[in-house]
C-alpha cells in the first residue's frame, strides 16, 4: 500500500517552461527552505464512511515563500485536497499539519478566518452583500487590525484586482462571473493570511487580468513569504508556479488497469485538450501507482 | 460585534420577509396585550375592589342541614315530626349574647351591629298603609353599595322561607304577623344597613340608641301621612298575638325611603309594605319585651360582624370555627358573595382571553417556527459561506437569533401600542357581551321560574348563604322585598391599562417566542458543516 502513495512533484525547472518562468528567479528564497507551513501527511479522504477514497494516502509539504500548482484530471481530489487544507474538512486518515501541528486538533474556524484565505471554484460570496461588503466581512471574521480603515482597503484590493471601482457598492447578485472571482481574490487577500489556496482562480478571467492576478499571487509567495497553493488546469498558471503537483486520477482497486485508465485519460482529454500535457507528465509517477 | 451590525443589515436588506413576520408578531403582541390586560383587570378588580371598604359577615344556621337530618330521622312516618323540627331549630339560634362571644374571639371584627324584628297590630288610632294602595312596581336597581349589603343577606331569607313552605306548613311562621314591623337597630350603622334600603330624614332625627331614648321611633312618610301624624305626635300599636297589650310610641322623625322603595307582594300582609315600617333602638325593643327568640312573630337577630378585609373575613371564619361555632353554622359574608357574582362576567371574561391568548400564542408560535425554519434554509448557503471564511457557528447562530430579535422586538412594540389602544375599547365591548349574556341568562331563569325578579335576588349572591334567615315575622317580608329591589350590579367597565407588568410579560413573550423559533434555526446552523452546504451548491 505504501509504495504507490507518492505522487510526484516536480519543480518547473524540470518541465519545459513558458517564457514567464524565466521570471522566478528565487526558487531558493530561504524562506522556502524553511519548515514547511503546511504539510500533507499520509492523508486519504473518503466522503462517506468506508466509501470510495478520493484522496489515497497523500504526502506532501508546502513551504513558505513558494507558489505551488495542484493539477491533475477531473475527480483527482484537487478540490477534496483544497478542502482538506483549507480546514473545511478533515482527513479520514492521516493528517494535515499547519506549522507542525495538525490541523484537526487545531481551532478550524481560526485558521480558516485568520490563517488562509481560500479562493473557491464557485467563489462562496455573499450574493445579498455588495463586493466591498463581503470583503469586509472577512476582515471583520480575521479579527484583525489594519493600518487603512477596511472599506478603503478593500477598495484597493478591488482596484488591484481591475475591478472597477464603482462596482464595489454593487451587489455580488449583479457581477459577472469575472468579476466575482475577481471579488474572491480580493476577499482572499483582503486579511492577508499565511496561506492562500485558489480553486481554478484564472478560470473566467481574461488573459491580462490573469497575468495580473498571477504577478499578485507570484509577488505574495516571493516578497512576502505567503505560500500560495494553485489548484489550476490551465497550464499556463501550472508554468507560473515554483511547483507543481500533479495529482492522478484515482482507480478503484478493483479496476485497474491500462484500459480503465486509458479511458480517464481520454475523458479528460476531451474535456480540456489543453490538459493533455500535463497528464503526460502527470502519467510518469502514476504509473508507480496503485500496485 | 460585526455580526449585530450584519444582523441590522440583513434586517433592512430583506424588507420583506421581516415586514412579514413584524406583523406576525405584532398580531400576536397585540392579542397578548388585550389579553394580559383583560386578566390584569380582573385581577386587580378582584384585589382592589373589597380593599378600601370593610366587609360584613354573618354567621347563620345551616337550616337545610339540620332539616334534612331531621327528615331523615322521621323518614318512617308519613307526616315529618313539625314540632320536633321546630323546637330543633328554634334551640339552635344563636342569640345576641352568642353573637357578641363570637365577636370577642376573633380580632379580625373591628365593629359589629345587628337588628331585629317584631310585628305589631294595628290599633284605632294608627292604622297600616294598605299594601294594594301603595304598591309600586319592583324597580331593579344597581344602586348596590356595600352598605345594603346586609339586606342582601336577608334577601337569602326568602329561601329559607320558601324552604319551609316545602316542608309543611311552617310557612305560617315566616309569614308576617300584624300590620307594623318594628325594627330595633343598634347603632347607626344597622340603621344604614336596614332591610329596605336607605333613606332619608324628611322630618325630625333619627332615634337615639340608650336607653334614654326608649320609646322613640322614626316611621315613614307613607305612614305619617295616611295617619295625619307628624313628628312628635305619639302612637300606640298593639301585640300581635295579645291585642289587649299596647305599646306606646314617640315618633321622633319621619323618613322618606330612597333608591328602591319596592312593595311588597301583594296580600302577605301589611307589614311586609315597606311602607309600614317602623325603626326604633334595639334597646327600644327589648325594654318592649319583643326582642325575645320567636316571640310575637319577631324575626330572628340579624347580626352582622364587620371585618376589614377579605382576608380578615377569612380570618374571622376560622376563629369562630375555632371557638367552638359547631358545624349546624356557616359564616357568611354577603359583600364578598355578591362581589363574586359582580365579578362573573369578567372572570368569565378572563377564563375566554387566556384560551384567546394561549390559542394565539400557540397558533403565532408554530407559524413563526415555520417561517423562520423555511427562512434558515433558504440562507443555508450563507450560513454556508460565513461558516467556510471562518465565522463560528455560534456567531453565526447569534447573528440570526439576533436578526429575528430584532424584527420580534419591533413588531411587539407595534403590537403592543396597538393591543394597549385597543385593550379598552375591546374588553369593554367583550365584557358588555358577557354582562348581557349573564343578564339573559338570569332573565330567562326568571321567566322559567316564574318568580320574576326574585331570580334577580338569588342572583346576587345570597343563595344558599342563608344569611341571617330571619324566618319568622317581618323576616319574610324583608327578605323578599329586598330580592325583588336588588339585582347584582355586573362589573361592566374596565379601565384595563397596559401597565409596567403586562408591558414586562409581552417582552417576556416576545423573548420565547424568538428563544423557541430561532432555536430551530440554530439546530439548523448548528448540523450543516460548511462543506456540505457549499458542496451541495456547486
Amino acid at each position: 500500500m505504501t509504495t504507490n502513495d507518492i505522487n510526484s512533484t516536480h519543480t518547473n525547472d524540470n518541465t519545459d517552461n513558458t517564457p514567464k518562468q524565466g521570471g522566478i528567479e528565487t526558487p531558493d528564497n530561504p524562506k522556502a527552505h524553511s519548515e514547511p507551513v503546511l504539510e500533507l501527511k499520509d492523508v486519504s479522504y473518503a466522503y462517506t464512511k468506508g466509501g470510495k477514497h478520493v484522496l489515497d494516502h497523500i504526502s506532501h509539504r508546502f513551504a513558505a515563500g513558494k507558489a505551488y500548482a495542484i493539477t491533475g484530471p477531473s475527480g483527482a481530489g484537487k478540490t477534496t485536497m483544497l478542502s482538506l487544507i483549507s480546514g473545511l474538512a478533515n482527513p479520514t486518515q492521516g493528517q494535515v499539519l499547519y506549522q507542525g501541528q495538525d490541523l484537526a486538533k487545531l481551532d478550524r474556524y481560526r485558521f480558516r478566518s485568520h490563517d488562509i484565505g481560500v479562493i473557491f471554484q464557485s467563489f462562496n460570496l455573499l450574493p445579498a452583500l455588495s463586493a466591498a461588503e463581503n470583503i469586509m466581512l472577512s476582515m471583520d471574521a480575521s479579527g484583525k487590525r489594519f493600518d487603512a480603515p477596511k472599506r478603503q482597503r478593500a477598495l484597493e484590493l478591488l482596484a488591484q484586482v481591475h475591478l472597477p471601482e464603482e462596482y464595489a457598492n454593487e451587489r455580488v447578485l449583479h457581477l459577472s462571473g469575472g468579476e466575482q472571482q475577481r471579488v474572491a481574490i480580493a476577499r482572499a487577500f483582503s486579511y492577508d493570511p499565511q496561506i492562500l489556496v485558489a480553486d481554478e482562480p484564472t478560470g473566467n478571467l481574461d488573459l491580462a487580468t490573469q497575468a495580473d492576478i498571477m504577478d499578485i499571487f507570484r509577488s505574495l509567495a516571493h516578497d512576502q513569504g505567503r505560500c500560495v497553493i494553485i489548484v489550476t488546469h490551465s497550464p499556463d498558471v501550472a508554468s507560473d508556479c515554483d511547483e507543481v503537483f500533479a495529482l492522478a486520477p484515482l482507480r478503484r482497486a478493483s479496476q485497474r488497469g491500462t484500459a480503465q485508465r486509458g479511458s480517464a485519460q481520454r475523458k479528460s482529454v476531451q474535456r480540456q485538450p489543453t490538459q493533455r500535457r500535463h497528464d503526460t507528465v502527470s502519467a510518469v509517477p502514476r504509473t508507480g501507482q496503485q500496485s | 460585534m460585526f455580526m449585530i451590525a450584519n444582523a441590522w443589515k440583513n434586517v433592512i436588506r430583506n424588507k420583506g420577509r421581516n415586514l412579514l413576520v413584524m406583523v406576525i408578531v405584532a398580531i400576536i403582541a397585540a392579542a397578548a396585550a388585550i389579553g394580559l390586560s383583560i386578566r390584569q383587570a380582573a385581577q386587580s378588580a378582584r384585589a382592589t375592589g373589597l380593599a378600601n371598604t370593610t366587609v360584613t359577615a354573618q354567621i347563620s344556621l345551616d337550616r337545610s342541614k339540620l332539616m334534612a337530618a331531621a327528615q331523615k330521622q322521621s323518614a318512617n312516618g308519613t307526616q315529618p315530626d313539625f314540632q320536633a323540627l321546630r323546637q330543633s331549630l328554634a334551640g339552635k339560634e344563636l342569640s345576641l349574647t352568642d353573637y357578641q362571644k363570637y365577636a370577642k374571639t376573633s380580632t379580625a371584627v373591628k365593629s359589629t351591629y345587628y337588628s331585629q324584628s317584631a310585628g305589631l297590630s294595628a290599633t284605632t288610632g294608627f292604622q297600616p298603609v294598605s299594601t294594594s294602595s301603595s304598591s309600586t312596581s319592583g324597580s331593579t336597581s344597581d344602586s348596590t353599595t356595600s352598605g345594603q349589603s346586609g339586606s342582601q343577606g336577608s334577601s337569602g331569607s326568602s329561601q329559607s322561607s320558601q324552604g319551609y313552605g316545602a316542608g309543611g306548613p311552617m310557612g305560617g311562621r315566616g309569614m308576617d304577623s300584624g300590620d307594623f314591623k318594628l325594627t330595633g337597630f343598634s347603632s347607626d350603622a344597622a340603621v344604614a344597613n336596614a332591610a329596605n334600603g336607605k333613606f332619608t330624614m324628611s322630618s325630625g332625627k333619627v332615634f337615639g340608641y340608650d336607653k334614654t331614648a326608649n320609646g322613640q321611633i322614626i316611621i315613614s312618610k307613607a305612614l305619617a301621612q295616611f295617619n295625619n301624624l307628624k313628628v312628635g305626635d305619639t302612637v300606640t300599636a298593639a301585640n300581635t298575638t295579645d291585642s289587649t297589650k299596647t305599646y306606646k310610641l314617640t315618633i321622633v322623625g319621619i323618613y322618606a325611603n330612597t333608591g328602591s322603595t319596592s312593595s311588597a307582594p301583594g296580600g302577605m300582609g301589611n307589614a311586609s309594605n315597606p311602607d309600614n315600617a317602623i325603626y326604633t333602638s334595639f334597646s327600644t325593643l327589648d325594654s318592649l319585651g319583643l326582642s325575645g327568640n320567636s316571640t310575637n312573630g319577631g324575626s330572628q337577630l340579624d347580626f352582622t360582624y364587620v371585618v376589614a378585609s377579605k382576608a380578615a373575613y377569612e380570618t374571622f371564619a376560622k376563629d369562630v370555627k375555632a371557638a367552638g361555632l359547631s358545624s349546624d353554622y356557616t359564616v357568611s359574608s354577603p359583600d364578598i358573595t355578591q362581589y363574586e357574582a359582580s365579578l362573573v362576567p369578567l372572570d368569565n371574561l378572563a377564563k375566554f382571553a387566556l384560551t384567546l391568548l394561549l390559542i394565539v400564542l400557540g397558533v403565532g408560535g408554530a407559524v413563526l417556527i415555520a417561517l423562520n425554519v423555511f427562512n434558515i434554509r433558504e440562507r443555508k448557503y450563507e450560513v454556508g459561506v460565513l461558516t467556510a471564511i471562518g465565522i463560528r457557528k455560534a456567531k453565526v447562530a447569534a447573528q440570526f437569533v439576533f436578526e429575528l430579535l430584532i424584527v420580534t422586538m419591533i413588531g411587539l412594540a407595534i403590537g403592543a401600542a396597538a393591543g394597549s389602544i385597543a385593550s379598552v375599547p375591546v374588553s369593554n365591548h367583550l365584557l358588555a357581551g358577557q354582562v348581557a349574556a349573564q343578564q339573559s341568562q338570569q332573565a330567562s331563569q326568571a321567566a322559567q321560574f316564574g318568580r320574576g325578579m326574585q331570580g334577580g335576588g338569588m342572583q346576587s349572591g345570597s343563595q344558599g348563604q342563608g344569611a341571617p334567615a330571619p324566618a319568622m315575622g317581618g323576616g319574610f317580608a324583608a327578605g323578599r322585598a329586598s330580592a325583588l329591589g336588588k339585582t347584582t350590579s355586573y362589573i361592566s367597565s374596565i379601565n384595563s391599562t397596559v401597565s409596567i407588568s403586562v408591558v414586562g410579560e409581552l417582552v417576556l413573550i416576545g423573548l420565547a417566542l424568538t428563544v423557541v423559533s430561532s432555536l430551530a434555526a440554530v439546530v439548523v446552523i448548528m448540523r450543516y458543516e460548511p462543506l456540505q452546504i457549499l458542496a451541495d451548491r456547486s
